[in-house]
């Protein structure tokens, strides 16, 4: 026992959670990728490498590790090389912070919390560490010396500044409620006054989800790399593992997001509703596990946006951040802070502020339902009435 | 109108329209044919790899005059048969099938019943490495699917 003490914990930690997990998941949620596109385009995706593909991430990663490393002659060399590392580094090392569980027992009396460490600035952290990503893309478009990378840079540079200030001010009215910056605190505050922040925050959730699409640069809003554009931009003259490591970056930023939305939004590792006695039968599934499960439905519903949404023209992108995401999350600072301040000391506000929102989302949603009922009712309406049997 | 646009933007339909499309082929029966494990099975009209009845066909050579790029040639003699009356023979009846772009006219233009030449066979596994000797046929190959062994014959495999 004497081998586990707190350092070597820490270590093996490090490299699970920050070098291991990301590059697992990642070869899954690439192959999750292309099989659900496929699924949702009647196909059925790669099938062929190992069963039911799942060595399809493997056969990628040797195509990507053996081809040709190619600086362009012109290139910016030194820039050039350290941008892929630039865009994949600040995304690992912001996972540390991420709180995968509690503390789990690993021996009789060695237990140890499934985080690397808990900082007590994490959320700031994230933000941080996640915006030094962005110098990858941008440095990476400017050094290859080709046009359109420049072209995919530049707009990056863009729309990542745009999208962090909604998304920073979404952030800002769930930080009210939590009162603390750190994950894990944020994730125990959830526990304790037995509310999920997305229920007073479902605006806030919504902006933020929708900034961190803008942020890792993913359909709808992949101008930086716009594949029918700018010859998929920024990394144009990158091949072989520069290449590879520009997507681990991207995937990995996905996974921050997922993650950070679970910590914020839907109660990290706790189960649904911890509070309720009759659910207590959720607890049977550990509570990383419960993690990993909502973070994953995220993960799925950028594949899914992928599959659904088409690219937005750049002057739309432009007018979604500024014009209409920026204006509603500073009006939601005002509500939950409002929420917050006629109930001093109590989390009553929030509570209202939860019934509120909900309230407006199933309004949204039976309207919604009324105004298709509507479509269908014109479009019935539109057709003669002997062809009606068989329309 | 107006308002209905309003509404609109409000609740997002658009969005949630697509997803909810996207969603439902995520679980739609996929249209995806394993190829060599499972293999289409064409229609009935289907034109594939030649076939030819050499006791049907009558040699009047129509099938080649048919042929918009004349790939079909034909050659034959006249020889007595054993109660004295003359009739044609077959020297060469070949197809340059390389060339052929399955426009079924020749069968069209065949005057036996059934037709002597025909293309609706279902064969279409004719990938071959080389082409003026895997895709030229000859009678023998044209009569026998063991001549042709660049061609596999078409056989009905269970789709999946």
């Amino acid at each position: 026992m004497k081998l586990l003490t707190p350092t070597v914990l820490t270590y093996v930690k490090i490299v699970l959670l920050v070098a291991v997990v990301p590059a697992v998941v990642g070869f899954v949620i690439v192959l999750a990728e292309r099989r659900f596109m496929g699924f949702m385009q009647d196909r059925l995706g790669p099938n062929r490498v190992g069963p039911k593909g799942a060595l399809q991430g493997l056969a990628d990663l040797v195509k990507l590790v053996t081809k040709e490393d190619v600086t362009p002659a012109l290139a910016e060399k030194a820039v050039h090389f350290i941008s892929p590392v630039l865009s994949v580094i600040p995304a690992l090392t912001a996972l540390a912070v991420i709180p995968f569980g509690p503390a789990v027992r690993l021996a009789r009396h060695v237990s140890t919390p499934l985080y690397v460490t808990d900082v007590n600035i994490g959320l700031l952290f994230v933000l941080a560490i996640t915006s030094i990503g962005v110098y990858g893309i941008i440095l990476g478009g400017w050094s290859s010396n080709n046009k359109y990378s420049l072209l995919g840079g530049l707009r990056s540079a863009a729309q990542l500044v745009s999208y962090e200030v909604p998304m920073g001010l979404s952030l800002v009215s769930v930080l009210l409620m939590t009162r603390s910056l750190s994950l894990v605190e944020i994730v125990q505050r959830q526990e304790r006054i037995h509310l999920w922040f997305v229920f007073p925050g479902l605006l806030a959730f919504f902006l933020y989800f929708v900034s961190g699409v803008a942020e890792t640069n993913r359909n709808p809003f992949d101008l930086p790399e716009a594949e029918s554009e700018l010859v998929s931009g920024f990394n144009t003259e990158y091949s072989g593992v520069k290449f590879a490591f520009f997507f681990l970056g991207e995937y990995t930023a996905m996974i921050i997001i997922s993650c950070v939305a679970v910590t914020v939004f839907f109660g990290g590792w706790l189960s649904p509703f911890p509070s309720v006695k009759a659910l207590d039968f959720l607890k049977v599934i550990p509570p990383y596990l419960w993690f990993f499960g909502k973070a994953g439905f995220f993960v799925f519903c950028y594949i899914w946006f992928r599959s659904t949404f088409p690219r937005y023209r750049f002057d739309q992108l432009m007018a979604l951040g500024w014009k209409w995401m920026l204006p509603i999350a500073l009006a939601n600072i005002v509500v939950v802070a409002g929420a917050i301040l006629i109930t001093p000391g109590s989390t009553r506000g929030l509570f209202a502020l939860a019934w509120i929102y909900g309230g407006l989302f199933v309004a949204m949603f039976l309207l919604a339902r009324l105004r298709r009922a509507l479509a269908r009712r014109d479009r019935l309406a539109a057709v003669p009435h002997g062809a009606r049997e068989s329309a | 109108m107006a308002l209905k646009k309003w509404l609109d933007r409000l609740t997002l339909l658009d969005l949630f329209d697509g997803l909810s499309v996207t969603g439902r082929h995520f679980f739609r029966k996929k249209v995806t044919i394993q190829y060599p494990e499972q293999k289409k099975i064409p229609s009935d009209r289907f034109r594939g790899m030649f076939r030819l009845d050499e006791e049907r066909c009558i040699k009047c050579t129509l099938c080649a005059i048919e042929c918009p790029i004349n790939i079909i040639y034909i050659d034959w003699h006249n020889e007595k048969n054993p109660a004295g009356k003359s009739v044609k023979v077959l020297d060469r009846f070949d197809v340059d099938v390389k060339r052929c772009m399955f426009c079924q006219l020749c069968e069209e233009a065949c005057p036996t019943v059934p037709k002597s030449i025909w293309l609706t066979t279902k064969t279409y596994e004719m990938a071959a490495y080389e082409r003026n000797h895997a895709l030229y046929l000859d009678i023998r190959k044209l009569t026998d699917w063991q001549a042709a062994p660049n061609v596999k014959p078409f056989t009905v495999v269970e789709q999946g």
